[in-house]
């Protein structure tokens, strides 16, 4: 069964590209537009994965990483951070509320879909490397 | 006077010429109020406890003379006006004065009362007009730079829009694409690459103005940065036709540096050069070491295009500076990225400047400062001014399981340093600053006073206290190893620095053998532990 992937973003078009794009890589694509969606959503859909805008109206980025991290169900979410902002003033902000990583709009389609990949699923085990 | 209450603080310490001032500034006028002080340091005591209307200023106090006297009292209030009171008619030293801010410079003998109030009126309007202007053009300094960071966020939104439906479309994900149409999409794609490469610089270069541009140093090879740089330059060059060459000093030592800077600066650097060189010339980018200079790292990029003409090469660094000879087609960008290279390397310490021969072509060179190992080590490795009888080195290295990283990897790196530090005696060893770029395998060397024994049982400890970390196995494979650090014994007439010096070189060399080696370390008893 795909995964599903959660897309918050408050530009449509933008969401409607996205959901495209991760289809076609084998993604399943729930979608919500502002921060208290973006939490309901996450609720009932249950994402392998968020991305997520910051400049989001009813609860911003910041406010929907903090609702997720104090989720006992939600916080173990990867949620990867796709806007606008300045990384220098938001980066780390973002990296500290929780998100795993941070990506400037424009972004990279391949880096962020590896990105994706390498936060989404069970952790590839290497057993041999930790002898005890 | 102008000011109802006009308060003076007279800076003298003759006490007839006090007596004189003071009788001139108030006859006539109830509403001064006069604070006298014989001593520089009194005023400047004064000035701190509160405000003058002006401050009257003998230049030859008992405790500062001359140009000095008004040197020390302006740093210390610039935003003050000051009336110097001079016995000496000298113009050069009135002209010095009023450059350096003073307002005006009296004669004693040739004070009158109506010429000092009328000085003092005017000193303290021509003030308050300087103050005026300063604050308005901070203010507007800080308007321009909130704009422009303003609107390089604004113009993302439409441009990521554009960018992800052009390669929705490339990447025939809406359909399939005739190959005319698929050129005409990476013609699209290309200038929003292009106009995405402005914004980012119109927002590096603001932040470089406002001081806010912030560079994260780590220990690296710049070998590995150039080579990096070649391979992405590669395509650009031969679509070109232009020859990209490199060449590398065989003992490059490692560097303290930002690596996505210093490979900004690099790529820029190639990048303008391969743009103003034409078709079948070459480009090479070079580092080296240079005798006079032991303590930076040298690299150059020089192309065979047509060169600079010595005007413009003083103004080449500067914002928004564009050849004004150059082609439209090779004028593609803000005129910002020498600019930012500037700052990039003026951040790190490091020159940057341009030398041509015009008609065969231009070389563009800039320093880094070289990692000194020896600095650092010097506390940690001696004790009662002696080198420490046994080093050891020990590696840690962080492999993800996943390319990139799963996570944030960023915290990772910064939590095992954490571990790293607590883990070591820090008044004897020394857990050296990150290697190598970010965001992939990180590695950590720790320089221990102490035999190989011994420290086992520092490894032992890292790697218990590391595998506390929560999920750390799920993101990375840890390896720890340790060597012994060789080192010849010393002659009779080496001295201290000497022998850290050869400490550090022995060390160094150590690193940079393991770090092109990848996992391994070595030493004459490489010794894994686990």
């Amino acid at each position: 069964m795909p995964s599903k992937i959660l897309v918050v973003d408050d530009d449509p078009d933008l969401v409607r590209a996205l959901r495209l794009r991760l289809r076609a890589n084998n993604f399943d694509v729930a979608t919500a537009t502002d921060g208290y969606s973006a939490i309901s959503a996450a609720q009932k859909e249950r994402p392998a994965l968020i991305i997520l805008d910051l400049g989001l109206p009813v609860g911003d980025g910041f406010v929907v990483l903090d609702r997720l991290q104090n989720s006992d169900i939600l916080a173990g979410i990867p949620v990867i951070v796709l806007s606008a902002r300045d990384p220098q003033m938001n980066e780390e902000r973002a990296l500290k509320a929780g998100a795993a990583a941070f990506f400037q709009k424009p972004a990279d389609n391949d880096e962020l879909m590896n990105v994706i990949r390498a936060n989404i699923g069970p952790a590839p085990e290497f057993k041999q490397a930790w002898p005890s | 006077m102008t000011n109802p209450m006009t308060s003076v603080l007279l800076i003298e310490d003759n006490p007839g010429d006090a007596d004189l001032v003071r009788l001139r500034l108030v006859e006539g006028h109830s509403h001064v109020k006069v604070n006298c002080v014989s001593r520089l340091a009194d005023g400047l005591a004064a000035l701190s406890r509160e405000t003058p209307s002006v401050v009257l200023l003998d230049l030859n106090l008992p405790d500062s003379k001359g140009a000095e006297t008004f040197r020390r009292l302006i740093e210390h209030a610039p935003n003050v006006p000051v009336v110097v009171l001079s016995g000496q008619d000298d113009d050069t030293l009135a002209m010095k004065a009023v450059h350096s801010g003073v307002q005006d410079y009296l004669l004693k003998n040739s004070l009158t009362s109506k010429h000092l109030e009328r000085a003092i009126g005017y000193a303290v309007e021509r003030q308050a007009l300087t103050r005026a202007l300063e604050m308005a053009q901070k203010q507007q300094l800080e308007f321009k730079n909130q704009f422009l960071s303003h609107v390089s966020h604004e113009l993302r939104t439409p441009l990521t829009c554009i960018h992800q439906y052009v390669t929705l479309l490339l990447d025939g994900l809406a359909g399939p694409v005739a190959p005319d149409q698929s050129d005409h999409l990476k013609t699209i794609l290309r200038s929003v690459n292009q106009l995405h490469a402005m914004i980012r610089d119109l927002l590096e270069a603001t932040r470089a103005e406002a001081g806010k541009m912030r560079v994260e140093p780590r220990c690296i090879s710049l070998a590995e940065l150039a080579q990096q740089t070649i391979a992405m330059m590669r395509p650009t060059a031969n679509d070109k036709g232009i020859g990209l060459e490199i060449g590398l000093d065989q003992r490059l030592p490692l560097i303290f540096a930002d690596p996505d800077r210093v490979l900004e600066v690099m790529i820029n650097l190639v990048d303008n050069a391969i743009k103003f060189t034409p078709h079948d010339g070459s480009v090479m980018l070079q580092a080296c070491m240079v005798d006079s200079d032991p303590g930076s790292v040298y690299i150059s990029v020089t192309d065979t295009g047509r060169g600079i003409n010595p005007e413009t090469k003083a103004l080449i660094f500067d914002r928004l500076y564009q050849d004004p000879e150059a082609s439209d087609s090779s004028r593609s960008g803000l005129g910002l990225g020498l600019y930012i290279c500037r700052e990039i390397v003026r951040l790190h310490e490091g020159r940057i400047w341009v030398s041509s021969d015009p008609g065969r072509g231009s070389t563009f060179s800039f320093t880094l400062p070289i990692y000194s190992l020896a600095k650092l080590l010097t506390p940690a490795v001696t004790y009662q001014d002696q080198l420490r009888p046994a080093f050891s080195l020990v590696r840690v290295e962080l492999t993800p399981l996943s390319s990139p990283p799963r996570g944030n990897w960023k915290e990772t790196a910064q939590q095992c340093l954490d571990i790293l530090r607590r883990c070591v005696y820090l008044d004897k060893d020394l857990v050296l600053p990150p290697m190598g770029a970010s965001g992939a395998a990180e590695t950590f060397f720790v320089v221990a006073s102490t035999d190989l024994e011994q420290c086992g049982v520092m490894t032992t400890r890292i790697r218990e206290q590391l595998e506390k970390l929560p999920d750390l196995k799920a993101k990375c494979t840890l390896s720890i190893m340790a060597a012994q650090i060789e080192l010849t014994p010393p002659g009779p007439d080496e001295s201290l620095e000497q022998q850290v010096m050869a400490l550090a070189d022995q060390t160094t060399a150590m690193i940079m053998t393991s770090m092109e080696r990848k996992h391994s370390i070595p030493g004459k008893h490489p010794q894994l532990v686990n």
